[in-house]
């Protein structure tokens, strides 16, 4: 790990996007996030690490409500985005989830055409006049996943047939069409070999110029290589969060350290 | 350490024997390797047994069912004169049915005397004898056609007359002369007659579209009976099942599956549609007698109720598959969809849905396939026994008008005494075989054609 490089992160303070406030989930009797407070920055790349069951993909989830597909789950607490609660009756999460975007651990294009997958989003949401501007979207979002030059030949060939670093570039692609503000991501790696993981990678660092990113993460590489904040979760709570070169080199609670150096998790 | 010692140790190996060679099976591997092999001729004669099962069916149903396909047909040229058919000689239709059926018998006794006397056939058999190796339906078939084009009448013309069923079992052996020695329909004397004609061609047997087209017939005419019209009525209550258990098993499907809570009111839904499943098909067949019937009042034997008894049959079997393929399609697809902020609706309608339709194809038309085949309802509610004539002429007679359908049409011909209707069961399980084979492969067809790897 480059420690020098973390250091010299530029690390200005900035909005506050998301403000999460006394948050707990249950699964049933399971009390899975305990008193989790985070305030997540605009135009920042948020990682959350931590050992595996630790609830980071569960906070994650609670930010767009995916978690409310799941019957048993529970969420208590305040979550604001921009000051509104996301989880007062009069918010329809579909709204909320057109706002914040997610992609998720595994690529999961639509069987349909490359094309139709990024206009997918656009379509329902009413984002385009005509097809103009929806080859207009599609474009701009394929750019921006760093994987236009690679499909702009074949937008009719099946999603499904891309190698999985290119299914997850379009899958982050299919997200940012939709112009989200805010972006989640679910260890958009893990399913991914080291080249793959660089591309996406890097992308996500010339995400941060538009969208606030959250990134759930195994690999403390990744969080250091590409976060500007890290939150520290262990068994549902959120024991150190800060800035991810403060994180990684000079953490304040044991634990934190513990797990950085190798000796929990 | 000394020898004493080691021959206490309670794994000692018994001197001279090399432990753990490769080159020998010890008991252990042979044992298993034993096994293995008897598991596997018990696959093996399972598989035979079953293959022969398959084969002893498949033989029996052709041998026994293929003669229902050929019929004999007899040759006459039939002077259609008009001293007989049209006294007052003005053509008029009025005057013309006033000719009945009998009034047409004589027409044929000549006919068969011509020809007789023109081939030189040597015969003692009266002229009502010789026509008696036609159907009885010979008659009417002519006035029929006299009534329909009067202007033919004067002239003779070639028929082709179905030949009776004692005939025509007599050229696929099925009569032979010892068996007819009892038989008041038939004499020796007959069948000789019959040899003399096959002699000049008069006689023959040859494909019999009528068995595949034609209408039930009367006990009296085994020879002139087909499935078409039963064949029709199945189509018709096909249709019904088809209109109401699809949208109704999908609706329910995507529901249950999709959007219902998971609570003990969906629990015990859904292990009641399990139970549906298996509930024997007679109980739905009283069900529909006494709802349909008995309390809305809807016709007897109409493949409409017979449609909807079905429905309620097929339901359950639509509704699991539907439920099966719904969960097939991997959460992730869901999850892709929700996360662009799509509605539950648009997940399931854009996404969802496309993805099982495959599956909920072939579960449809297997749904179809068993509830065309299936008899047991269709004798509660009045579709066995009775014999249409006609095919419906328009979608509204097909659906009430009283009809059969032809697994209750196999059942009425095999319950009947004629040795001649026992044969065209069997043909009519050939044709059964036939739609449910082809449905069956269409299923197949669909889900190689379709099937999806994520």
């Amino acid at each position: 790990m480059n420690d020098m490089r973390i250091l010299e992160r530029d690390v200005d303070a900035k909005a506050i996007k998301i403000a999460a406030r006394n948050v707990q989930v249950f699964y049933g009797d399971n009390h899975a996030i305990k008193d989790v407070d985070v305030d997540i920055e605009d135009k920042t790349v948020t990682a959350f690490i931590g050992p595996s069951g630790c609830g980071k993909s569960t906070f994650l989830r609670c930010l767009n409500r995916m978690n409310d597909t799941i019957d048993v789950c529970r969420v208590e607490g305040d979550i604001a985005i921009d000051g509104e609660d996301i989880y007062d009756k009069r918010v329809d999460p579909v709204q909320l989830r057109a706002k914040v975007g997610m992609v998720f651990q595994k690529p999961n294009p639509f069987p349909k055409s490359i094309y139709d997958n990024v206009a997918y989003g656009p379509r329902i949401h009413g984002l385009a006049q005509n097809k103009a501007e929806l080859d207009e979207i599609v474009e701009h979002s394929l750019r921006s996943a760093a994987i236009w030059d690679e499909v702009k030949d074949r937008l009719s060939a099946p999603g499904t047939g891309l190698s999985g670093g290119q299914q997850q570039r379009l899958c982050i692609a299919r997200a940012v069409a939709t112009q989200p503000e805010v972006l989640l991501m679910d260890e958009p790696c893990s399913a991914l070999d080291p080249i793959a993981t660089a591309q996406v990678e890097e992308l996500i660092d010339d995400l941060r110029q538009n969208f606030s990113v959250v990134i759930v993460t195994h690999s403390m590489q990744q969080a250091a290589r590409v976060s500007q904040k890290t939150a520290f979760f262990h068994l549902g709570n959120l024991v150190e969060y800060g800035e991810t070169g403060t994180i990684f080199t000079n953490p304040v609670d044991p634990r934190t350290e513990s797990y950085i150096t190798g000796r929990i998790g | 350490m000394t020898d004493a010692t080691n021959a206490d140790l309670p794994y000692s190996e018994p001197a001279g024997v090399k432990k753990g060679s490769l080159m020998t099976q010890d008991a252990r591997t042979r044992k298993r390797n034993a096994a293995e092999k008897r598991f596997k001729a018990y696959g093996v004669i399972a598989i035979s047994i079953g293959m022969l099962m398959l084969l002893v069916l498949v033989y029996n149903i052709i041998s026994r069912g293929t003669g229902a396909f050929q019929q004999t047909f007899v040759t006459l040229d039939v002077e259609l004169s008009a001293e007989r058919l049209d006294k007052v000689g003005n053509r008029d239709i009025n005057d013309l049915r006033k000719v009945s059926t009998f009034g047409y018998a004589p027409l044929l006794r000549e006919a068969f005397e011509a020809k007789v006397a023109e081939h030189g056939i040597e015969t003692d058999l009266s002229s009502k004898d010789m026509a008696g190796i036609l159907s009885p339906s010979a008659p009417a078939l002519l006035r029929n056609y006299v009534l329909s084009t009067p202007s033919v009448i004067g002239e003779t013309i070639k028929f082709e007359f179905l030949a009776s069923g004692r005939v025509d079992g007599y050229l696929k052996d099925r009569v032979t002369r010892d068996s007819i020695a009892e038989d008041k329909n038939i004499s020796p004397a007959q069948l000789d007659f019959v040899d003399q004609l096959l002699e000049v061609g008069f006689v023959e047997k040859r494909f019999n579209m009528n068995f595949i087209t034609g209408a039930d017939s009367s006990d009296a005419r085994p020879e002139a009976a087909g499935m078409g019209v039963s064949m029709l009525g199945s189509l018709f209550m096909m249709l019904v099942v088809l209109a109401l258990a699809l949208p109704i098993g999908v609706a329910a499907s995507i529901y249950l599956e999709e959007f219902a809570p998971k609570n003990w009111i969906t629990d015990i839904i859904e292990v009641n549609i399990s139970n549906l499943a298996a509930v024997p098909s007679i109980v739905f067949g009283i069900l529909g007698l006494a709802v349909f019937i008995n309390y809305m009042h809807l016709p007897n034997s109409a493949p409409l109720v017979g449609g909807l008894v079905l429905t309620l049959m097929t339901l359950p079997t639509i509704i699991i598959s539907t439920r099966a393929s719904l969960k097939a399609v991997p959460p992730s697809i869901r999850d892709a969809a929700l996360g662009v902020g799509a509605s539950k609706m648009q997940s399931v309608f854009h996404h969802v849905l496309p993805l099982a339709a495959p599956g909920i194809l072939t579960g449809t038309i297997i749904g179809l396939a068993q509830a065309l085949g299936e008899t047991a309802p269709l004798l509660l509610i009045g579709m066995v026994g009775f014999i249409a004539s006609n095919p419906p002429d328009s979608i509204a007679s097909g659906l009430l008008d009283p009809n059969s359908a032809m697994p209750a049409q196999i059942y009425e011909w095999a319950k009947r005494s004629d040795p001649a209707f026992y044969e065209r069961a069997w043909g009519g399980i050939i044709i059964l075989l036939g739609f449910l084979i082809t449905m069956n492969t269409i299923a197949v067809i669909l889900r190689r054609r379709f099937e999806r790897r994520w």
